[in-house]
């Protein structure tokens, strides 16, 4: 027997029939159907013969617009995962006064664990960097990103961690250490499950996904702008991609350094974290946060330039105060990495301390407040259009302005002593990440999906998707704003003080508001897909924009543009829209040059492959597994690099032929708006 | 790709993108780079055994020492320049110090702190 026993081990680890929770329904109910959802598409997509267009359109492409529109389906998934944890959680603090609720407190552990990391780096990260990927180089004025494989590359590692982070939901557990998995509860003698396990593996591996990401799109921000492009005239949206992806390359080494040394201290006995033998357990909490602030600059930029672009749009005028935003938007990039201690003033250091890092947390909220009003006054006499997107960025500046404030409140180190960890700070950071990050990320959903596929997204829907929303935000999260006064800590499985029971059952009657509001998006998805022919958009312009993006035709070819524009000015396509209305049309017949484009790859898809089969058994402890998908994943990057030609060639002639298109939709938009 | 970079201009290079310098420029380029690297580590090694200096001041020496070696690196290998073309690969590096100088200074002084104030048990029983 004990020699089966070692043959077990070696093949399988510590993987066995226990780790599937057989006695636990919810989870196995929940993955049974997401696994049937699953094979169910598979064999739709297989039986109608998509397979190929799947393989050589999708998986393997290299577009940017492509891998971008497959960051956002990721994280619109994941939120979908994420709300379910969240909705679990609203429903258990509203039963379990006096009570034990309906989950038990391992599992409820457990839900929140994965409810904040799956929120952060499986949807708001996705969700931002997706956007960026498919709008970015449109806005430069250029034909792709500068590394298109590594892109791809970056994209399949993300959505390799989220797989893993799911497959715990039946193969063993997640953390259930919270978001961040402090130190000494993560280490092996307080963990000593798969749990902690799994949360560092997923995050070791979508965070390499993120830092390729953040290289590319500095690199693309920074080398390939088209022709005139300087930096002063680059839209807000690509600065704002600018400083949150140089804090992507700063910040997430940090994160990755202090995972493997938890990890280290949990496979190889080290002592970096430990209670025991010097190790310094107020380290991970200082390393960990000098990543995780600058992380939540990482999410909020670029909803700042999100909106920045919506505002100046449907207001009809320049953005306010252009070189002011550019500057506050740096001095954010800066200002970002000098504030990590206000996520620990309790923690023990002294008050010039605390004092230095609260006053520089309170500096922090001026540039955002140059924001603000840089936005309310581009509005201030504009000619606004309250369509969709634009609801979305006037329902932020109101939320925000509430979180900032409460913001600035914690700030303040003796009222922080009191706060801590309360559920006002759980109200505070709910209101700027829903407020800021999720709405921005909305609006530039509802706002570039034209772009994207061509055809707009129903108004009434999109409408009745940002009210409830919006009144469901505020429903679910003011209630633990109070509650927070009232002294409830966060993370409670159950409680029993009466006051605090009427406001946990009104923040799960907002849940449910937000639920419908989540509902909402996706009926407005299904209805504008049905309606698709009568929404359509030829002119590649649906808002009347001002920025290169909407140059070019809805949805853009894959070179983007037949010719480099050229660049006069800020708002670039606005005033060759103003010049083409003056000036009698352009040049009869361009001469349309070849176009080379880089060759779609499975590079990023194999490699992913092999990386979540490597992170799977380094959490089972299966050596053998670790050993292939490192090798895998090697040999892949290996047969990359000794490929012989990653581009093919577009001739003149097919250029000449999707570009008249675009040409001939364009000269009837002018010539409409001059009649009109 | 390559007649989109041609758009920018010459005004700015990323590191490995090279002026056109004849051969023999470059390779003296990398040769008195790597004599002046090789140099610095074995003044290292031989300051780190010798008591020919002061022994205090080894440590400050040492520093010194790899802060010279990173500035030859930069300079000889990554052809990082003062110059107009390298605008962004000097801003770049200066916002990496920027970032380490807060990161590893601000841990320090964080945990420099919290050691002062909360000592270890066995110690606050010592004191009282």
């Amino acid at each position: 027997m004990p020699a089966v026993r070692t043959v077990e081990a070696t093949m399988l680890g510590k993987l066995d029939w226990s780790a599937i929770p057989l006695d636990q329904p919810i989870p196995l109910i929940a993955g049974a159907v997401v696994l049937v959802a699953i094979l169910g598409v598979l064999t739709w997509v297989v039986v109608k013969g998509h397979l190929s267009y799947l393989w050589n359109e999708w998986i393997t492409s290299v577009d940017h617009k492509r891998i971008g529109v497959m960051y956002v389906l990721l994280a619109s998934v994941m939120l979908l995962r994420g709300g379910s944890d969240a909705i679990m959680m609203r429903i258990q603090q509203a039963v379990a006064y006096q009570s034990q609720g309906y989950l038990p407190p391992e599992h409820y552990n457990q839900i929140f664990s994965a409810h904040g990391t799956i929120m952060i780096f499986f949807v708001a990260m996705p969700f931002v960097i997706g956007l960026m990927n498919l709008i970015v180089p449109l806005q430069l004025g250029v034909r792709d990103v500068a590394f298109p494989t590594l892109n791809s590359v970056g994209f399949w590692l993300t959505a390799s961690g989220a797989l893993l982070v799911n497959i715990s939901l039946v193969v063993g557990e997640f953390a259930r250490t919270g978001w961040l998995a402090f130190p000494p509860l993560s280490e092996l003698s307080y963990s000593p499950g798969v749990g902690v396990d799994y949360y560092a593996w997923s995050l070791q591996i979508s965070g390499i996904g993120t830092l390729v990401a953040g290289i590319n799109l500095v690199t693309t921000v920074l080398k390939l702008r088209t022709k005139g492009m300087n930096y002063l005239r680059m839209p807000m949206f690509c600065w704002t991609t600018l400083a949150s992806n140089l804090l992507i390359v700063a910040a997430f080494p940090i994160l990755t350094a202090t995972l493997a040394m938890l990890l280290l201290d949990r496979y190889l006995g080290f002592h970096f974290f430990t209670n025991e033998a010097g190790g310094n357990v107020m380290m991970f909490m200082n390393l960990i946060w000098a990543w995780g602030h600058p992380e939540v600059y990482i999410l909020v930029l670029p909803a700042f330039g999100i909106f920045s672009e919506v505002v100046s749009t449907f207001s009809g005028k320049a953005l306010f105060g252009y070189r002011s935003m550019v500057l506050a938007t740096m001095a954010i990039c800066v200002i970002s990495f000098m504030v990590w201690l206000h996520h620990f003033f309790t923690m023990g250091a002294g008050p010039n301390v605390n004092a230095i890092f609260g006053i520089a947390s309170m500096i922090i909220a001026v540039p955002t407040g140059v924001k603000i009003y840089n936005w309310l006054f581009t509005m201030y006499g504009g000619r606004i259009r309250f369509a969709t997107p634009m609801l979305w960025a006037v329902g932020f500046m109101v939320t925000f302005i509430i979180g900032g404030l409460t913001g600035v409140l914690l700030a303040v180190p003796p009222a922080d002593f009191i706060l801590h960890n309360s559920m006002f700070l759980v109200a505070h950071f709910h209101n700027v990440i829903i407020g800021g990050v999720l709405f921005g990320a909305f609006a530039g959903f509802e706002y570039w999906f034209p772009k994207a596929f061509g055809f707009r997204l129903n108004e009434r829907w999109g409408r009745a998707a940002f009210w409830f929303t919006f009144l469901g935000f505020f429903i679910t999260f003011m209630p633990l704003y109070i509650v927070g006064m009232l002294g409830m800590t966060r993370r409670m499985q159950h409680y029993d003080v009466a006051a605090w029971r009427p406001w946990m059952i009104v923040a799960a009657v907002g849940v449910a508001v937000l639920t419908i509001g989540v509902i909402c998006q996706i009926v407005q998805l299904v209805v504008s897909i049905r309606n698709r022919e009568a929404l359509r958009d030829r002119t590649g312009d649906p808002w009347d924009g001002r920025s290169l993006e909407w140059a070019t035709s809805s949805p853009p070819p894959v070179f983007n543009f037949a010719f480099n524009p050229d660049v006069r000015g800020e708002d670039a396509y606005w005033h060759m829209k103003a010049r083409a209305k003056q000036q009698s049309p352009e040049r009869d017949g361009p001469e349309y040059q070849d176009i080379e484009m880089p060759r779609n790859s499975p590079t990023g898809f194999v490699c992913a492959f092999f990386a979540t089969i490597m992170g799977f058994a380094l959490i089972w402890h299966i050596w053998w597994m670790v050993i292939v998908g490192g090798l895998g994943a090697w040999a892949t990057f290996v047969v990359f690099a000794w490929r012989d030609h990653d581009e093919y060639v577009i001739p003149a002639e097919e250029v000449a032929v999707i570009d008249r298109v675009n040409l001939e939709q364009r000269r009837g938009l002018i010539s409409m708006a001059e009649v009109g | 790709m390559s007649d989109q970079t041609h758009g920018m201009g010459r005004n700015d290079l990323a590191p490995g993108e090279e002026e056109q310098h004849s051969v023999g420029a470059r390779i003296l380029g990398y040769v008195v780079g790597l004599v002046l690297a090789l140099m610095l580590t074995a003044t290292s090694f031989f300051i780190a055994g010798t008591d020919l200096v002061w022994q205090p001041s080894i440590p400050v020496a040492l520093i010194v020492l790899a802060i010279a070696q990173m500035g030859v690196h930069l300079v000889f290998f990554l052809h990082i320049t003062t110059g107009p073309d390298n605008t962004n690969n000097v801003l770049a590096l200066a916002f990496g110090l920027l970032v380490v100088f807060l990161v590893i200074g601000g841990t320090i002084w964080i945990m420099a702190n919290l050691n002062a104030n909360m000592p270890p048990m066995g110690h606050i029983l010592r004191m009282q």
